[in-house]
């Protein structure tokens, strides 16, 4: 069943359609290795939440369907699994919107993602402790109904409550979703944390172009279901259209990939 | 003076305790409500159906009453395991006014069902418990109340108890209250939601089966249990849907009000008034306490 090679997750040439009509995806493929951090960046709509629920199987449930290509997670096809399956392979999705259980407590809401792990309660209690050393606002706040904490203390509580199921791999769907600048650094911080300590891989989607890439080794920017670039988070920082389009320091008005593609074909005719 | 208080108290405590058969049907419907987050219309027919089956087997088969009684409960676990996978998830994606559409037809299979396998004629169901006033209470405290009434009481309460425990402290409770706050999160994080879905409704099938063998007892085992299950709206509207201490009080209140009402106010409009004042009562929770009693508020951070 393991697997040597080093990519846990390796998504080739998917195409995805919902409800057997809309086409979300075209021709999306990444990998992503083993202990590593890989961004996957793009617009509202560009198609990083399909790619990241295609990956956990979890567009089943949406009237989703991979139509081609392939997903290989540490080594085996994942087309025959559903979502409870996957957690068990160790394979966590962190929702768009956190999604936390309102009105279970803090602390309720962390150990439901023990839920399909065989534990006893004082191995519980055990994990927990470790998590909370990771997050340490949950502590305080562990008797509280989730539905009234803010919604940075509602993101740990999504990232803490995947972390209970053991994974070894997470997917974190924008995770800085309408956090304040200094709560986005403060996540960030926890995601880099739990990846070093606890060597798990990690595939983000985010909007956050800039400080996702300071804090992924490999990014790839996908548009209207796409993969328009791809490459290490440092050559993407310092990568002029990327700069422009992604990090708002835009000159020309042009908008996405796209465009410059439509101006550079232009160009060439014109010579 | 002292007549007509213990009057009274005869007509409260009565209420009461008949509320308590109110409670235990709405407790079926809460357990639905809490996973599926849908009136379950079927529940009334899970109590005719199951009721039915229970007095089919001691009658027809001349099975001993407990082993009846098993017998019963495990094929409301299997009803309950068909209804998960020939209902629930095909319709997985629908939206919840879809699946409460759907109950209705599963009432309507199970009605059916039922009266096919057993006929149609009125069962007599004999628990071994009188429905007439116990005399030791009758003697030493001049009340006068049934002995069915009391044990529908202490059933109920047993199965509150239980069933509280149950959600409160153990892992299957746990993962049905995440369900029930979000199906979608819950399956992120591995909880298998078939599991909890067949869990509730074997729940509610062996629950239905209690309620039908209390009211069986009283009414005699018919059709018109059906109906009587319906009374448990009433019962919701103002305990709350998602609540099962709800659900208790909600019969108690229910079952007093009614009972006090018909003695007391009945009269004025000729008797009669049992069977439409609850929905009365229940109007006014939907004016003023929409998520009732005990109901779980919609909350949202502002």
């Amino acid at each position: 069943m393991s697997n040597n090679s080093a990519n846990i997750l390796d998504i080739k040439n998917i195409e995805v359609m919902y409800d057997n009509v809309i086409l979300a995806l075209h021709d999306v493929s990444l990998k992503v290795p083993k202990g590593k951090v890989v961004a996957l960046l793009g617009a509202n709509g560009a198609g990083k939440s399909t790619t990241l629920k295609a990956v956990s199987t979890m567009l089943a449930s949406e009237r989703g369907k991979v139509t081609k290509g392939s997903i290989n997670y540490d080594g085996n096809s994942i087309e025959k699994q559903n979502p409870s399956q996957m957690v068990g392979l160790g394979m966590v999705q962190v929702l768009e919107g956190r999604r936390c259980f309102g009105h279970l407590t803090v602390e309720e809401n962390i150990i439901s993602g023990a839920y399909s792990r065989k534990l006893s309660k004082g191995d519980i209690d055990q994990e927990l402790e470790k998590i909370y050393t990771y997050f340490l606002r949950l502590k305080e706040r562990r008797k509280s109904q989730a539905a009234f904490t803010s919604g940075g203390e509602q993101q740990m509580i999504a990232v803490a409550r995947a972390m209970m199921a053991k994974p070894k791999m997470l997917l974190l769907d924008e995770p800085t979703m309408g956090l304040a600048p200094q709560l986005v650094a403060e996540i960030f911080n926890i995601v880099k944390e739990l990846n070093q300590k606890e060597g798990v891989s990690i595939l983000l989607a985010e909007q956050n172009t800039n400080i996702a890439l300071k804090n992924s080794d490999y990014g790839y920017i996908i548009e209207t279901g796409k993969v328009m670039l791809e490459g290490t988070a440092e050559s993407l920082l310092n990568n002029d259209k990327v700069k422009e389009l992604y990090l708002g320091i835009s000159k020309k008005g042009r908008k996405n990939f796209r465009d410059v593609l439509k101006e550079e074909s232009l160009k060439k005719k014109i010579n | 003076m002292a007549n007509e208080l213990l009057f009274f108290m005869e007509v409260l405590v009565g209420g009461l305790l008949a509320g308590t058969m109110y409670s235990l049907v709405a407790l079926g419907f809460v357990l639905i409500f809490k996973a599926s987050a849908t009136f379950n219309f079927s529940q009334g027919a899970m109590v005719f159906f199951s009721v039915l089956a229970f007095c089919g087997f001691m009658q027809d088969f001349n099975i001993p009453f407990v082993l009846a009684f098993i017998l019963a409960a495990l094929l409301m676990v299997v009803v309950g395991l068909c209804t998960e996978r020939l209902v629930l998830r095909p319709l997985m994606n629908a939206s919840e006014d879809t699946v409460l559409m759907a109950t209705i037809g599963l009432g309507y299979v199970l009605e059916g069902l039922a009266q096919a396998a057993w006929g149609v004629e009125v069962r007599r169901l004999d628990l071994g418990i009188g429905d007439f006033p116990v005399p030791w209470i009758a003697d030493n405290l001049k009340l006068f109340i049934s002995a069915l009434d009391i044990t529908a009481g202490l059933v109920a309460a047993i199965m509150i108890i239980g069933l509280f425990l149950l959600f409160k402290y153990t892992k299957i409770g746990l993962g049905l209250r995440a369900v029930a706050d979000d199906a979608g999160a819950a399956s992120s994080i591995g909880i298998p939601l078939k599991h909890i879905m067949l869990l509730v409704w074997s729940a509610a099938g062996v629950v239905a089966l209690v309620a039908g063998c209390m009211w069986g007892a009283r009414a005699g085992v018919q059709f018109a249990l059906v109906d009587l299950a319906l009374k448990a709206l009433p019962v919701l509207i103002i305990g709350g849907f998602s609540s099962i201490p709800g659900a208790i009080i909600g019969g108690l209140i229910i079952g007093a009000v009614e009972k006090i009402l018909e003695v007391y106010i009945g009269p004025f409009f000729g008797g009669a008034i049992e069977g439409w004042a609850p929905y009365v009562l229940a109007i006014f929770f939907l004016l003023y306490r929409p998520e009732g009693l005990f109901g779980e508020k919609i909350i949202r951070r502002v």
